[in-house]
């Protein structure tokens, strides 16, 4: 037992990442610069698209250049763990540039069956991360804004609408006026408790459109819609001047994406839900919600939906008129109560309450673990080779702490635990130095020391 | 062994058969089991569980296993032992494959067949018997460390989950496949990757319950509950105890798509309901009809009175849940005052009336927009 754990810690620990076996290897041959062999060359000169950027940080040496993109992902990490003010409750309509532009092969295989493949992973990660959000999905093509899919709060009913579009050529020029006139068709409805957004993804660098669109502009400021755009190919001034003058003049929403990754990465930052800014503090209110229980059928008959007229055995019956669904979140269609899972509800609760950051433990404190302690991955021990080839931007000792518990974690449970999990794994494990929870209800206070030694408990 | 410590993944490709790990929390509440001794001795009950996962690892030669404890106070590794207490399992667990009479001494209960299992153990398939030793000895600790004062109703079973959840994204990691770093721009792998995350590892969870969900553990166990459903691990869940009800566990099998059971009638079955209940993966039971609940209870409890209603109001803001208007139409958690809507809607057959398009535009209810105009047409 003791044996084979501590083969690894020489060997798996010493590398923080796994991925790092798999890119290495093609990444040194191209570092050697003529050295490679016939058939290697021409692998890179498939896989790779933009040689200048590997090559001008290659001359940091190889193995930074990866070091950089994990720590560029930490770093994303670190921002905004500060708890804000979000618009939970979101309308969003997301605008899809479908005119020639999108043709372009510049990202591969081009840039309009990239931006509907990464489309798809968006609305999945959207009502991932806004189960009690709405969506719209519009396209720009032949000069005018075509309809994909209506504004709905069901991911299943959008992809469905993506895969027919997939297929057809992009075409024609792109309107943003017509576009946008269309989400302010779209969102006219949307309740004044929740956002009202747009996303646009703009490849083209033209927008042919039927008026003066600085009037649209100033329309949909007016209507308090926020709209962000992610750019494909160069800066345009009028989507610039979108942003800013939408966003109260902060024009970070336009971006423009540099690569493939890029572009995946801006989108789903969009998924995030926006900070509420102070002067539409004045639109809360408080919503009536139905929460119901999930039955079946008495005995063997079967229901009919309300919502759909399908036949089912297993729904969910509205709290004040007694409706069936066979689906939620959704709203009532006998009485427009909104029914949702409380569980919805508690899926927003991390956005509200984030996850503080974990913070690099130098080598002076790394003695204190051997492993990660949530999946006991051995980490590496002391030595004056891991010392001077300390990565950038990472933690030297390929340990991360959490402030509040003080344990050490891996980096991959780091990511894991804040991308995804929202938890860290310490604090909710041992609550015996934290007085909260159970500990309160009877008065007792627990010591208060966190570390994993011997368990104390004054009465 | 060699499966824990994740070097078997370089003979995944030879074998062809997919490995499944099963992550197994079992909820150690003294008091729960306390009560339960009558019907389930905590001793049988570890007896049966090891069957079962002995039974999980025959299944297929890359099959693995992690257990976890949910105590009272913390949530601790049994099965891959942590490696701090390495020094001391490493001198115990000698101990244990041939001495290990005074094993049954820390607790009384830990009765004649926990002890006939570890002493027969030279005859034994070597990881079942590793497994064994690691289980005993950690429980054993864990008994011993926890003092008889103040000890809660509840577990900490978020913690266990996040943790094995962490556990089961590392594994997981090292099974997937090379990821194509160098050619981020095929729309299909990428979309793939993230998609179906382990299509290389089968992994589930297990929570065997004893004792009650705990409020303040609400939002974390609902977030490790959404992380799993997001990388499409079930979550099972099998509710041993007749005095308590697992209900944010018995949400987490259904928001997965795990199972729930509960054989709170007749616990002394345990073993019949795991080998029945919870022992094929994620695989076979495509072919299976699986036990399905037939009513949850999704109700929430308000955050004013602690009063579990169906029909609520809630904060745009901060979501916070109230069983009625809080007073001042303040929200009681971030204290944001509220604009309120018209509750009592009509129902939408009746057809508006025309007076009452001008009191839309004076009120700030549900239906006001901010924009007095309508929807202009493009010019």
């Amino acid at each position: 037992m003791a044996d084979s754990d501590g083969e690894y810690q020489a060997n798996d620990g010493s590398d923080d990442e796994f991925g790092d076996h798999q890119v290495a290897p093609s990444n040194r041959t191209r570092g050697q610069a003529g050295a490679p062999s016939k058939g290697q060359r021409r692998a890179a000169w498939e896989d790779v698209t933009r040689t200048w950027e590997v090559l001008e940080e290659n001359e940091d040496g190889t193995i930074k250049r990866i070091e950089t993109a994990e720590a560029k992902k930490r770093a994303r990490l670190m921002k905004d763990t500060t708890p804000l003010q979000r618009g939970i409750i979101r309308h969003l309509v997301l605008v899809l540039d479908m005119s020639f532009a999108m043709a372009e092969k510049d990202l591969l295989p081009n840039r309009h069956e990239l931006t509907m493949a990464y489309t798809r992973e968006f609305v999945r990660e959207y009502f991932e991360q806004n189960p009690i959000s709405q969506l719209g999905i519009i396209g720009m093509r032949d000069g005018v804004a075509v309809r994909i899919s209506d504004m709905s709060g069901n991911p299943a009913d959008h992809l469905e609408m993506l895969t027919d579009w997939v297929k057809k050529e992009p075409q024609g020029n792109p309107s943003l006026q017509n576009a946008l006139e269309m989400c302010r068709g779209a969102l006219f409805h949307a309740p004044s408790h929740g956002t009202r957004e747009v996303l646009i993804v703009y490849g083209a660098l033209m927008s042919s459109d039927p008026g003066d669109i600085h009037e649209t502009i100033s329309a949909v400021i007016k209507d308090r819609i926020r709209v962000s755009v992610v750019g494909i190919s160069a800066q345009v001034a009028i989507c610039a001047e979108l942003c800013a003058k939408t966003n109260g003049g902060d024009g970070s929403s336009y971006s423009i994406a540099l690569h493939e990754q890029h572009l995946r990465d801006l989108l789903l930052d969009v998924t995030t839900p926006p900070a509420t800014r102070v002067t539409e503090q004045n639109n809360a209110s408080l919503l009536m919600m139905g929460f119901p229980s999930r039955t079946m059928a008495t005995g063997d008959t079967i229901n009919y939906c309300a919502c759909h007229n399908r036949p089912t055995r297993e729904g969910y019956e509205c709290t004040r008129c007694g409706s069936r669904v066979c689906r939620l979140p959704a709203e009532c269609p006998g009485c427009s109560l909104t029914l949702i899972l409380s569980t919805h509800l508690a899926r927003s609760y991390h956005h509200l309450f984030p996850l503080r950051n974990w913070v690099d433990v130098p080598w002076s404190d790394a003695g204190r673990s051997t492993a990660c302690y949530a999946c006991l991955t051995p980490f590496p021990v002391y030595s004056r080779q891991l010392a001077e080839h300390a990565p950038v931007g990472l933690s030297e000792s390929a340990r991360y702490a959490c402030e509040v518990c003080g344990n050490h974690f891996c980096i991959d449970c780091d990511l894991f635990a804040h991308e995804v999990l929202h938890n860290c794994p310490g604090c909710q494990s041992d609550t015996r130095g934290v007085p909260d929870g159970e500990a309160d209800v009877d008065g007792t206070v627990l010591q208060t020391n966190g570390s994993a030694s011997a368990m104390e408990i004054d009465s | 062994m060699n499966n824990i410590d994740a070097s078997a993944h370089y003979e995944v490709e030879a074998t062809g058969q997919t490995p499944s790990l099963l992550t197994l929390i079992i909820d150690t509440n003294p008091r729960a089991w306390a009560a339960l001794d009558g019907s389930l001795p905590f001793s049988k009950a570890v007896a049966n569980i090891l069957v079962f996962v002995n039974a999980h690892l025959a299944f297929g030669n890359d099959n693995q296993v992690a257990i976890l404890a949910a105590h009272s106070n913390r949530a601790v590794w049994l099965y891959p032992p942590p490696p701090g207490r390495h020094a001391r399992h490493g001198s115990s667990s000698g101990g244990d494959r041939d001495g290990d009479v005074e094993m049954a001494g820390a607790n009384g209960q830990n009765g004649d067949s926990a002890r006939q299992g570890a002493a027969s153990s030279a005859n034994k398939y070597p990881q079942f018997a590793s497994i064994e030793a690691s289980i005993v000895s950690s429980l054993r600790s864990l008994v011993s460390e926890t003092a008889a004062s103040s000890l809660p109703a509840t577990t900490l079973v978020a913690g266990a989950l996040t943790t094995a959840l962490a556990y089961i994204h590392k594994t997981s990691l090292a099974y997937a496949p090379p990821k194509q770093s160098s050619d981020p721009a095929n729309p299909t792998t990428a979309a793939t990757v993230t998609a179906t995350q382990t299509p290389t590892l089968h992994a589930r969870i297990l929570a065997i319950s004893v004792s009650d969900s705990e409020p303040a553990q609400y939002i974390a166990t609902m977030n490790a509950v959404f992380a799993a459903s997001h990388a499409r691990i079930p979550i099972d869940t099998l509710s041993l105890s007749p005095h308590a009800s697992p209900t944010f566990l018995q949400q987490a099998a259904f928001i997965t798509g795990g199972a729930y059971l509960s054989c709170a009638a007749n616990p002394s079955g345990l073993l019949s309901y795991l080998m029945f209940g919870f022992l094929p993966d994620a695989e076979a039971r495509t072919h299976l009809v699986t036990p399905s609940q037939d009513s949850i209870d999704f109700r929430a409890a308000c955050f004013c009175h602690r009063k579990v209603i169906d029909t609520g109001f809630v904060c745009s803001i901060c979501l916070s849940i109230f069983c009625e208007v809080p007073e001042g139409s303040e929200c009681l958690t971030c204290g944001t005052k509220l604009a309120l809507g018209k509750y009592g809607a009509k129902p939408v057959v009746v057809v508006r009336k025309k007076k009452k398009k001008k009191r839309i535009n004076g009120l700030t209810g549900r239906e006001e927009t901010g924009s007095a105009t309508g929807t202009p047409a493009p010019t």
